[in-house]
């Protein structure tokens, strides 16, 4: 044992942010994995409590039944006992394809999905090739860069932007906006508030507020733009769509882009900078992947495992259930944690080892069913072409200070990634 | 047995086709279909593990 797994059962708090900003969260699962699979987290003052899950069985069943495990109430952990305290965002609860229930959900994810198949994202690889090759260019002669700022965040935003049909003006603004909704927590995007009162619960409401109807407004217009003038993107798409036999409203179609921004947005990015950091760690397994590019398919789902840049979605139980035997009652949250399933020894054969031939691996950093990510195979292609431009470019990139990790229980976040590398000249 | 796919959940994985290659086929749709009425016996472990496998959830045995 090192010296930081000091952590006890009795000390473990999942709504404590600090525990995954610190990186002691995996701690935390390997316990409660052990200890208490199946286990509560006491209301607090202003919100409910939640049980939560850890062992891959439990969360493969509650993914399966969307008939009783309910999306519309919100897929956070997070759930105000005051209504009042409720965010901007949690209006969207049952609006959105990520908070709706069967049977709208699978008609609405129809509309889209023909756009997120293997054969059409397959056809983007030369594009996202090309964004990518843009973007190491600019690095190319700096010998040094915040991996996070200039390459890992740079390829996702490029992508969903452009499948948004957003001009690459904009694409800086929703970088800020996206950051304020899902790092909300985190004081650094508290940047509304004022400096001393950051760090607050206040602070992280009135961020994810101000983000959430700042994107709406920026949405609105681009909408009003698109209904005069359509274009070959998703937001024209959805103003010709129909639902049984309805157009969608401006509303629906606002939801929509706000979820198809954040999603697309904050987790690939993760994906990339939580995976270079992961080979960082694991030079071994670094050297074998560097030798041998064709490894690069199954090196990005072992970084998906091995990271789960999505920390966990909800479900609300629609009537008694039980999961591992525990009594689940109408009305309770259940929290899934992907880092802690995807890491659990009774799936995954030393669970606790980064590598990158690991099959089968069946991780669920994407969720599973009803749900299952939409972008999943964009998510997999923008981290493979990242991967294998970047160490062919700059095979000898490292480690340049400190990565400094998301304040978040929902986004398993880097947010600064400094690194260097032999100068192109 | 008969194993059936909902072509409204189907977004053309192919976790099916690699699971059970006699029983599954993506089409050029991107959505998959099953090529055989009647699962024989020696291939039903391969269709359980595909319905296991699929990310969308969208196979299953039909109910008689
Ligand atoms: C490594 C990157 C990504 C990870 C780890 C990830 C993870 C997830 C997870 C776990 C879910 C399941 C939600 C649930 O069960 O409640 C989900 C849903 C979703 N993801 Fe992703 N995602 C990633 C990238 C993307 C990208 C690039 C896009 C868009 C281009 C995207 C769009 C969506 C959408 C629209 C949903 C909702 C699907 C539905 O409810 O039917 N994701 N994602
Ligand atoms: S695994 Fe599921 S989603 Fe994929 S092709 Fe087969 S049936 Fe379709």
């Amino acid at each position: 044992m090192t010296a930081e797994t000091a952590l006890t059962l009795a000390d473990i708090n999942l709504n404590d942010e600090t525990l995954f900003e610190s990186g002691l969260s995996h701690e935390a699962f390997r316990i409660l994995r052990r200890e208490n699979p199946i286990s509560w987290t006491p209301a607090e003052e202003r919100i409910k409590g939640h049980w939560n899950l850890v062992k891959y069985e439990d969360v493969l069943q509650v993914s399966r039944h969307p008939e009783i495990f309910s999306s519309e109430r919100g897929i956070v952990q997070y759930e105000p006992i005051n209504p009042e305290d409720a965010t901007q965002a949690a209006n969207g609860n049952g609006k959105m394809l990520i908070t709706m229930d069967p049977p709208r959900h699978v008609k609405l994810r129809r509309l889209v999905n023909k756009g997120f198949t293997p054969r059409a994202v397959a056809a983007m690889e030369p594009h996202i090739r090309q964004i990518t090759r843009k973007l190491l260019d600019g690095i190319a002669a700096k010998g040094e860069c915040d991996f996070v700022l200039d390459v890992a965040s740079q390829l996702p935003l490029a992508v969903i932007c452009g499948m948004m049909g957003l001009e690459d003006k904009d694409w800086p603004l929703m970088f800020q906006l996206t950051n304020k909704v899902l790092g909300a927590g985190d004081p650094e995007y508290q940047t509304d508030v004022p400096e001393d009162q950051r760090g607050t619960d206040e602070a992280a409401r009135a961020t994810g507020n101000m983000g959430t109807m700042q994107m709406f407004g920026f949405f609105a217009q681009q909408l009003m733009n698109r209904k005069e003038h359509r274009r070959e993107d998703l937001i024209s798409l959805l103003v010709d769509s129909e639902l049984d036999g309805d157009r969608l409203s401006d509303e629906d179609i606002l939801w929509f882009c706000f979820l198809l921004i954040l999603a697309g947005n904050e987790t690939t990015r993760n994906g990339i900078s939580g995976g270079l950091v992961s080979l960082f760690e694991h030079p071994a397994e670094r050297a074998r992947l560097q030798a041998d590019m064709s490894l690069m398919p199954s090196a990005v789902e072992e970084i998906l495992r091995w990271v789960s840049p999505v920390t966990h979605m909800a479900r609300v139980a629609l009537e008694d259930t039980e999961i591992r035997g525990q009594r689940i009652a109408q009305g309770e949250r259940v929290v899934m944690w992907y880092p802690a399933v995807n890491r659990d020894e009774d799936v995954f054969p030393q669970a606790q080892r980064f590598d990158i031939t690991r099959t089968p691996n069946d991780h669920l950093a994407f969720g599973i069913g009803e749900h299952f990510c939409l972008g999943a195979g964009f998510a997999r292609l923008e981290m493979r072409v990242m991967f294998e431009e970047l160490f062919t470019r700059f095979p000898d990139i490292e480690l340049n200070g400190p990565v400094e990790r998301l304040r978040s229980t929902f986004i398993g976040g880097i947010k600064h990634l400094p690194v260097r590398f032999s100068p192109e000249r | 047995m008969k194993v059936v796919v909902n072509a409204d959940k189907c977004e053309g994985h192919g976790k099916c086709e690699k699971a059970a290659p006699a029983v599954f086929k993506l089409g050029d749709d991107d959505v998959s279909r099953v090529l055989v009425d009647d699962v024989p016996e020696s291939q039903r472990g391969q269709v359980d593990a595909a319905i296991r496998l699929c990310p969308r959830q969208a196979i299953a045995w039909e109910r008689p």
